[in-house]
């Protein structure tokens, strides 16, 4: 395993296990445009870490640069030590890391149950039942014979989540679950979030919503202009309300 | 063949005469194409041939302006040019066969497919892609049916014979197009005979169609007809009407093509129906595509070298067609641009590094300014308004019951937590999208239903959420165009005079440049610069639109720190002379910058009043904090 | 009236021909989003194999040997020139595909010359069946009820089966299929040899109705584009509404008025575009995005 470069703010130090998911100093892209610079985070089997940020920092671009999506130009990311930066989505999707993005991106051209079957048949290893999906998800019972475009944008969310639990996933990428749902809405998803965090799935939660994300997670990491800038508990970020002010948006 | 003189017009040059240079590219292409035929002789086209390729070129330069400079594939151009025949040979046939005029045949000609072209264009040319390429083929096909079917004028599928085309006249001359020119003996490549005066002719009708494309290229039209094919969206929004510049270029490309099937058919002396066949629509694609589109001299090499291998290959191999399938799939392949750019210079401005700004700070007016006589901040009439607006897109309400009003000269930000709706609210009050309910008022009036071009020239201008640019144009130019659209309107077919002779163009982008501290990059390409540079120009060109309401959708997004609060500063003074509303997440921004705020969430309006306010609101903190109180988060 | 029934049937016939050229064309630009001018050459190819083949070995080996060499010509088509051009401008790809179909066109002219050929029909399949009042040629109702077959197998292939789920998923979205782990690239691949496949095999089925020369592929491509316009580009039951729509259309006009039957589809078309630019059943949305 490589060093992080220097010139990054200090890596908090390696954990005596080598983490499942490791970013290590990525630096992407848009066209001229220099989005993250020398991004570095881990993140331990069985937990739960929210990279928070105000919009338009680069928090969906360290997701897409993790799944491939968007190709870092320079770094590593490595799953469980396997070198993932040179895949293609679908190969590294394939490894077990699955992202779940911001626009949920259900197919509204197909049923709910449709949504979910393709899940199943591009899954390498099933993962979750179907059964075990319902339990978690009632509503999305109710609508499997609805449209993606004739279901609520909470729905939508579950359908989204309930994709990736289908499958054998190692690493569950959750960009702002919460956003645009109703407050009544927000607790039900945080819910389910709390219910992959004990069904022992990792996971890394991308938050604009600052105590959705604090409520779940054991580590949080805070972007701000393409950079990390902090690496701490949630219990730091809740008192300190300088770094809150300064990168967060309260 | 020509060289190809069209490269050095690209860029502003030491002042010289323009004249001279209009002088100089007629000797040089008028020499080229008095060395054609010499050169056509020794690798063995027959005597007709250069004539032909000069007369058909000039279908294929019309056919050209449509796929190089408008970036539309028409394949049903054969309707003009068979069209133009037609017309052409009917009205010698018919209508004078006493007196024929060849003048005013070709005239009559270019006239009939122009209003054909007007009226099929009208319907097409909000069409792209395949859409408009099948339409204009399916308009081609009725205007085929008509010449086949039309027998007592057309002899239907027999054609046209013996068309009078022997007199023009000119002055009191009337000279004989059929006279043989002077013999040449080429020494070891035998006797170049039987051309006849027609080739001079076609000569001297090529030269001027190219002198006159020449000018267009460079005129304001050309210049606008560019920037709608580079990029549609910012040519709509920065006020210019793009359906009726393509209907220009259309009608235009449509009588050149006319005119050259009727020369044609007069050169013949016959037309056959083949001539307005889906065959002779295909092959102006082909003409075009193999000399290079968006050159001037492509389209008559491509139909050169294409016209030669059909008539002089096709004597040597069966295989004649097959090679010049696969020039074409080469050519598309390989050299996306045509064969002309084999030839053509890869360049780059040279003088864009030795440039600075010439902007001074002027004490005239601004005029950025439009003398408005507004009332001012608290009096009665609100500048924008909107009453119960709402946007679904299909099952999903992106915005519901807005109510909205901001007064003359306010500074409004937009926020609201992702997804809330913000982006689609400006994009109704931009007219980028129509409301699914409810009024937008500006000023007073109902603007609901007009368009985001005419909101432009009324005062509404937007800068985008991703800057939207001309990529390929340096800053200059992208602020000329919005600057240039500004003063001379939507539409405005000046197809000769050069918008470099408007110096009101320059002054004002020069100030919108200079207002978002463009100054230094003024000739690097838009693609080039940096993100917030980007940003910066877009304002600008949003900005040389003379606007009376700004648009700014995330302004700061993605810049460094250092960046944005310079930006804050620009924003803060644009908007002592204009209304600005303003998205943003950067909340330190937002409260210092506004002098009120509207806070959207799911769609509709959750709050309106001054920072303070705002700051203070319960409402807002939990829409906010996703339904978590302060207490639950100290916890 | 018999005059009448005859003009239907043979606007079935016609119909369907187009409807299958038709259905490919609109699956691959639904997965693809390639706008494909050269669909008719698959049509084409699929004829001469289909003839050599018939002539040599028998017409059964034909209709075997003429999807399967389409197919393959197909895919290398897809890997070695198409591929770049996927993301490209439409206008790119409508060049680049009226070129192929130029290439094929007149390599098919060199080989087998500029002739009219047609497959003469075994005796067997030379009868005609009584059908009410009128009799009519068994092998067209064969060939009729054969391409139906085919197309509810593409229906269920599309709506049933996995490989199916993940093309219309990647109809909406490829991206997102792709971070599902879906092969987005091999269901392409699939579909687009599918589609030339549909297109040599009713070619080989229809050269002893319909007599082949090398033009026949753009003679059949150019109505198939005016069909998947009327249906609405992307949409199946659009490519067969539109199809036997377009076919019944040609047929009764040359019965009323035989020369404006060319004619009539273009002026169908046209008034589709200028006043439901989407096709009959197409969605609104395919049009912005091509």
């Amino acid at each position: 395993m490589s060093t992080p470069d220097t010139g990054a703010p200090a890596p908090a130090p390696a954990p005596v296990t080598q983490p499942r998911l490791r970013v290590d100093a990525i630096n992407t892209y848009y066209g001229d445009s220099h989005v993250l610079r020398d991004v570095s985070l881990h993140i331990g089997a069985g937990e739960t870490v929210a990279l928070l940020g105000r919009n338009g920092v680069g928090k969906t671009t360290t997701l897409k640069s993790i799944v491939g999506w968007q190709k870092p130009r320079t770094g590593s990311v490595t799953l469980d030590g396997e070198e993932l930066v040179g895949c293609d989505m679908m190969s590294i999707a394939r490894k077990g890391i699955s992202l779940v993005p911001e626009e949920r991106r259900i197919f509204n051209n197909l049923t709910v149950a449709e949504n979910l079957k393709i899940a199943q048949v591009t899954a390498q290893k099933p993962g979750w039942t179907l059964d075990h999906v319902f339990e978690k998800f009632p509503r999305l019972r109710e609508r499997l014979t609805h449209k993606g475009d004739e279901i609520s944008g909470g729905e939508k969310q579950m359908l989204a989540i309930a994709r990736a639990l289908l499958q054998d996933v190692k690493v569950l990428l959750l960009d702002e679950p919460t956003e645009g749902l109703a407050p009544l809405i927000v607790r039900e998803v945080e819910n389910v979030i709390r219910e992959i965090k004990s069904a022992g799935i990792t996971t890394l939660l991308v938050e604009q919503n600052l105590y959705s994300a604090l409520a779940v997670a054991d580590r949080c990491y805070i972007i701000d202009q393409g950079e990390i800038k902090f690496e701490g508990t949630p219990a730091q970020v809740r008192t300190d309300e300088d770094l809150r002010r300064r990168y967060l948006h309260v | 063949m020509t060289p190809a003189t069209a490269t050095s017009d690209a860029h502003p040059r030491p002042p010289r005469s323009v004249l001279s240079a209009d002088v100089r590219f007629a000797l040089v292409t008028a020499l080229g194409l008095v060395l054609f035929p010499l050169l056509l002789h020794p690798i063995g086209g027959y005597a007709g041939l250069a004539t032909q390729i000069l007369i058909v070129s000039i279908a294929t330069i019309g056919f050209n302006l449509l796929l190089g400079y408008a970036g539309m594939l028409s394949y049903g151009h054969a309707m003009f040019y068979g069209g133009g025949g037609y017309v052409a040979a009917i009205l010698l046939v018919r209508l004078m066969p006493a007196h024929p005029n060849l003048w005013l045949a070709a005239l009559g000609a270019t006239v009939v497919t122009a209003l054909l072209a007007l009226a099929v264009g009208a319907l097409t040319v909000r069409l792209y892609g395949i859409y408009f390429a099948l339409l204009t083929l399916a308009f081609a096909q009725m205007v085929y049916f008509l010449i086949e079917q039309g027998k007592d004028w057309t002899n239907g599928d027999d054609g046209i014979q013996s068309i009078p085309n022997a007199l023009v006249a000119l002055g009191t001359w009337n000279i004989d197009l059929t006279t043989p020119l002077p013999a040449m003996n080429l020494g070891p490549f035998g006797n170049l005979a039987d051309i006849k005066l027609w080739y001079v002719f076609a000569a001297v009708m090529l030269l001027i169609v190219l002198l006159f494309m020449r000018a267009l290229n460079r005129s304001q039209f050309g210049e606008v007809l560019d920037a709608i094919r580079e990029n549609e969206q910012r040519s709509v929004f920065v006020g210019f009407n793009a359906s009726a510049y393509r209907l220009a270029a259309f009608t235009i490309s449509g009588a050149l093509t006319g005119f050259s099937g009727a020369l044609r058919a007069l050169y013949d002396g016959s037309i056959g129906v083949a001539n307005a066949g889906i065959d002779r629509s295909g092959s102006f694609v082909i003409y075009a595509v193999v000399g290079g589109v968006q050159t001037l001299f492509g389209p008559v090499a491509g139909t050169a070298v294409i016209m030669f291998l059909e008539n002089v290959l096709s004597a040597v191999t069966p295989a004649w067609r097959l090679i010049e399938g696969l020039i074409f799939v080469g050519v598309i392949v390989f050299l996306p641009r045509g064969l002309s750019t084999i030839f053509k210079q890869r360049q780059k401005n040279p003088y864009a590094v030795f440039k600075r700004s010439l902007a001074l700070p002027t004490e005239e007016p601004d005029p950025l300014l439009k003398p408005t006589g507004e009332a001012r901040p608290g009096g009665p009439t609100s500048i924008i308004e909107t009453l119960k607006l709402g946007k679904s897109f299909g099952h999903f309400a992106a915005n519901r019951d807005i109510d909205f009003r901001v007064d003359p000269g306010e500074l409004r930000a937009v926020i609201g937590p992702n997804g809330a709706g913000k982006t689609t609210f400006f994009n109704l009050i931009a007219g980028t999208i129509a409301p699914t309910a409810g009024t937008i008022r500006y000023k007073g009036r109902d603007i609901s239903r007009v368009s985001g071009t005419s909101r432009v020239h009324q005062g509404i201008a937007k800068a985008f959420q991703t800057a939207n640019l001309y990529t390929d144009q340096t800053v200059r130019q992208n602020c000329r165009l919005a600057a240039l659209a500004s003063i001379q309107g939507a539409f405005a077919p000046q197809v000769f005079r050069r918008s470099t002779r408007l110096a009101d163009v320059d002054a004002l982008a020069e100030r919108a440049m200079s207002r978002l501290e463009l100054t230094g990059v003024e000739d690097v390409r838009a693609g080039d610069l940096s993100h917030g540079d980007k940003k910066r120009l877009d304002i600008a060109i949003a900005l040389a639109t003379q606007p009376q309401i700004l648009l700014l959708d995330e302004p700061v997004a993605g810049m460094s720190k250092d960046e944005a609060r310079k930006t804050e500063a620009l924003i803060r003074n644009l908007s002592l002379e204009m209304t600005v509303l303003v998205i943003e997440h950067d909340m330190e921004m937002v409260m210092g910058l506004s002098d009120s705020i509207t806070v959207l969430h799911q769609g509709t309006v959750l709050a309106t009043g001054t920072p303070a306010e705002i700051q203070a609101n319960p409402r807002v903190q939990e829409a906010y904090l996703g339904g978590h109180s302060e207490a639950e988060l100290a916890h | 009236m018999d005059a009448l029934f005859q003009a239907l049937l043979g606007g079935l016939v016609l119909g369907l021909i187009y409807v299958a050229i038709a259905v490919g064309l609109t699956i691959i630009f639904g997965t693809l989003r390639l706008v494909n001018f050269a669909h008719g050459a698959f049509y084409a190819i699929g004829a001469y194999v289909g003839l050599v083949v018939a002539e040599r070995i028998g017409l059964i080996a034909g209709l075997i040997a003429a999807p399967i060499a389409v197919a393959i010509f197909a895919l290398i088509l897809d890997r070695v020139v198409l591929r770049p051009f996927y993301e490209k401008d439409p206008t790119a790809q409508l060049l680049l595909t009226f070129g192929i179909a130029l290439v094929v066109e007149e390599s098919l002219r060199l080989i087998f010359g500029a002739t009219t050929l047609q497959y003469p029909l075994p005796e067997f399949l030379k009868g005609s069946a009584t059908l009410g009042p009128i009799q009519y040629p068994a092998y067209r109702l064969l060939f009729a009820g054969g391409v139906i077959v085919l197309l509810l197998l593409v229906w269920l292939f599309i709506e049933r089966t996995n490989y199916g789920l993940i093309v219309r998923a990647g109809i909406r979205d490829r991206i997102m299929v792709q971070l599902l782990g879906g092969n987005i690239r091999r269901a392409s691949s699939i579909v687009f040899a599918m589609g030339a496949a549909i297109a040599g095999l009713v070619g080989a089925a229809a050269s002893p109705i319909y007599s082949v020369d090398p033009s026949t592929g753009f003679a059949f491509l150019v109505p198939s584009f005016v069909v998947v316009v009327v249906g609405g580009l992307g949409s199946f039951w659009g490519a067969v509404l539109g199809g036997l729509l377009i076919g019944e259309l040609q047929s009764v006009t040359t019965l009323v008025y035989a020369p404006a039957s060319q004619v009539i589809i273009y002026l169908c078309m046209a008034l589709v575009l200028l006043f439901r630019p989407q096709g009959l059943l197409g969605e609104s949305e395919v049009i912005r995005q091509s």
